[in-house]
């Protein structure tokens, strides 16, 4: 896969370079702020570019503002985004354009390699991928007649994974039930929120996270 | 040399130096004394202006004009009391005000002015006043200092008092009794002396008491009428000013708050987190590696220790930007020390002799100096610096100087801004001496009020 990195963070930025190329891939540019990320990005139109939100010149949220600026240029570029802390407006300026192929993922996490690679692999192919960490801030939102106050415990869990971006199967093999199972709850849940029913994996998760940001 | 105070000084108006009873008795006397005509010209030419001007008052145009004089007469009067009145209050003037009219205003309403402004009319109200009651201590005063000197020297004029039973042609005697004669006393000439330097004895014992409550009531009536309201406006508007320098204070510090704990979340970003994000990144690829290539994998721990110990170095330096161990735990001489141990430009350190002091007062101390050698280090291109502080009563001054090449400012956005916000914030003051060419002193005032001697135990 051909892929582009923006960190400022040299130490960072060589980590994940040789992470990146010992998983296989191929990192065509390295930059180290917002505008020539976005430049790069239209130089090499790779299958993915991997963001990291704070860099110069502003430190603030840089990458972010790129990531939206590559996204409006070639709708549908699969942009991952790093961030040491997870904020929901964050991710809600990337989901904005509901096209999928997003990721926004804590720094962190770039530690299990495994589930790393994966994202990337998810990203890539035109899922969304949010971080646990902004699901459970967004499930955590109370309203006045919560309909979340409905499920049971073991949709909630299934809804929290949905909207991290798992399809049903990686769902099933996550909680060790059966495919059968997770549909039954994914209905479920779906009735009791009055979510309407879909198949394509990618717009549920947009169901699920409009749902949960209304 | 350009000294630049962060709060603009405020002088205690100079008070009077209290004299001796000898001298107050004639600064009061003279004051009671010279009163007395000039309160009668007061009087008689306000009432006169006063009935004058109401008089023509039918006549608006004519009237109006004669007040006003009136109450320019009162205050030229006024004005003159209010420096008399200081060596006997012994209290500084108070300047008292008067609205103008404002500038560029017609002439008409420049002529009027004065009849709005309040402290005219009590001008005017004391110059009518003054007249009965300077009359009542003008006498009573001048009684005392007759009998107590007439009395002392009687002796000597006693002499020359006609008492003849048979007069000189043209004197008539009318009832030549003295006062030994009313109380029933041989009125012979010991008896005399003795009754009437009695008298002046007495007069002359309480002169100085009697003289001094007759100065005061008549200082007492110009200083209420006169200062009042001037005295109000004055405590208003330094409530207002020490107000505004609280606030100030406050702002300085939430603002210099506000910078310490972004800088602190950068350093924070930038430092240990990164490090340890990257050692989790290394020791993912560690593992990954452990299967198909060990050396790479032991390659790959041997870094992520690399690592470790850097987040460590950083921490321990950013803690050591927080709150460093040494300040707390040995006190100001030995963190400066150890600050100028750590600069790349020889520092001389001069403050082996300060007592432990409150923990705000070292650690502003502390900033102070650390932010101080921090840019004679980066900018001055100093060869050696010098520390040095001591306390001056409840004021900590501390003093920065190097030989470099000067130009150092408070200009907003550089270190010294910070400090200068830091310091303020808890009430001290940042000057800064810096011509181009240098070189640079740097002083630093930060209140301190020491700690009980519990601290000198503690301190070993």
């Amino acid at each position: 896969m051909r892929i582009v990195l923006a960190d400022d963070a040299v130490l960072l930025r060589e980590g994940l370079v040789r992470l990146l190329t010992e998983q296989g891939h191929d990192v065509v540019a390295v930059v180290g702020d917002g505008p020539s990320l976005v430049a790069a990005e239209a130089a090499h139109e790779p299958d993915l570019s991997i963001v990291d939100v704070r860099m110069p010149p502003t430190h603030t949220d840089e990458g972010l503002r790129a990531a939206v600026q590559i996204r409006a240029r070639r709708p549908g570029a699969a942009v991952l985004v790093l961030s040491q802390y997870v904020e929901l407006s964050y991710a809600d300026d990337l989901l904005q354009d509901r096209r999928g192929a997003v990721g926004y993922l804590l720094k962190d996490r770039v530690a299990d390699i495994d589930s790393f690679t994966d994202v990337i692999a998810r990203v890539a192919s035109g899922g969304t991928v949010l971080d646990p960490e902004v699901v459970s801030q967004l499930l955590v939102r109370r309203r006045a007649n919560d309909p979340l106050a409905t499920l049971t415990a073991r949709e909630r869990e299934v809804l929290a994974l949905m909207a991290e971006g798992r399809s049903n199967a990686a769902i099933a093999r996550r909680l060790v039930i059966s495919d059968g199972a997770v549909e039954k709850h994914v209905a479920n849940i779906f009735a009791k929120l009055g979510l309407p029913q879909d198949e394509d994996s990618n717009r549920r998760v947009l169901a699920v996270l409009a749902f949960l940001r209304s | 040399m350009t000294s630049i105070p962060i709060t603009p000084p405020y002088p205690a108006a100079a008070s009077p130096r209290r004299r001796g009873w000898f001298a107050q008795l004639g600064v009061d006397t003279a004051y009671v004394v010279v009163g007395f005509p000039l309160a009668v010209i007061s009087f008689a030419v306000g009432v006169s202006l006063i009935c004058a001007g109401a008089g023509l008052l039918a006549a608006f145009l004519v009237g109006i004009p004669v007040f006003v004089l009136a109450l320019l007469v009162a205050r030229g009067l006024a004005e003159v009391e209010r420096s008399r009145i200081v060596p006997v209050l012994r209290r500084p003037r108070v300047p008292v005000v008067y609205r103008r009219s404002a500038p560029g205003s017609g002439w008409l309403r420049r002529l009027f002015s004065p009849l709005a402004e309040g402290q005219y009319w009590l001008d005017t109200v004391y110059g009518l006043l003054r007249f009965p009651v300077t009359f009542g201590t003008f006498s009573v005063v001048v009684t005392w200092w007759a009998s107590a000197l007439g009395g002392l020297s009687y002796g000597l004029w006693d002499w020359s008092l006609p008492r003849d039973a048979n007069p000189e042609p043209g004197v008539i005697v009318v009832n030549n009794r003295g006062l030994p004669d009313v109380l029933g006393i041989a009125n012979t000439t010991t008896n005399r002396i003795l009754i009437y330097t009695a008298i002046g004895i007495v007069f002359t014992v309480t002169l100085p008491f009697v003289v001094r409550a007759c100065a005061l009531i008549d200082a007492w009536l110009a200083h209420g009428l006169l200062n009042g309201v001037a005295g109000l406006r004055h405590q208003v508007a330094d409530l207002a000013r020490s107000r505004d320098v609280a606030t100030a204070r406050t702002a300085a510090a939430v603002s210099a708050e506000a910078n310490a704990l972004r800088r602190l979340e950068r350093d924070l970003h930038d430092g240990p987190q990164q490090r340890l994000v990257r050692l989790a990144m290394d020791l993912g690829r560690a593992r990954v590696q452990l299967g198909s290539d060990p050396d790479a994998a032991a390659r790959t721990v041997d870094e992520a220790i690399t690592q470790t110990r850097e987040a460590l170095d950083e921490l321990r330096t950013l803690s050591r930007g927080i709150a460093p161990p040494i300040l707390t735990d040995r006190g100001l001489a030995a963190a400066s020390a150890a600050l100028a141990a750590r600069s790349t430009v020889a520092v001389r350190v001069e403050l082996a002799q300060l007592p432990r002091l409150p923990a705000l007062t070292e650690q502003t101390a502390y900033f102070t100096i650390a932010e101080a050698l921090t840019n004679v280090a980066k900018h001055s291109g100093a060869t050696s610096a010098s520390v040095s502080a001591s306390l001056d009563g409840d004021r900590l001054i501390v003093d920065i100087a190097d030989d470099g090449r000067g130009g150092a400012h408070l200009a907003k956005g550089h270190g010294l801004a910070g400090l200068a916000d830091r310091l303020q914030g808890v009430g001290g003051q940042l000057w800064v001496s810096s011509p181009p060419g240098g070189p640079t002193s740097i002083r630093a005032e930060v209140p301190a009020v020491p700690a009980a001697s519990v601290q000198e135990g503690e301190a070993g």
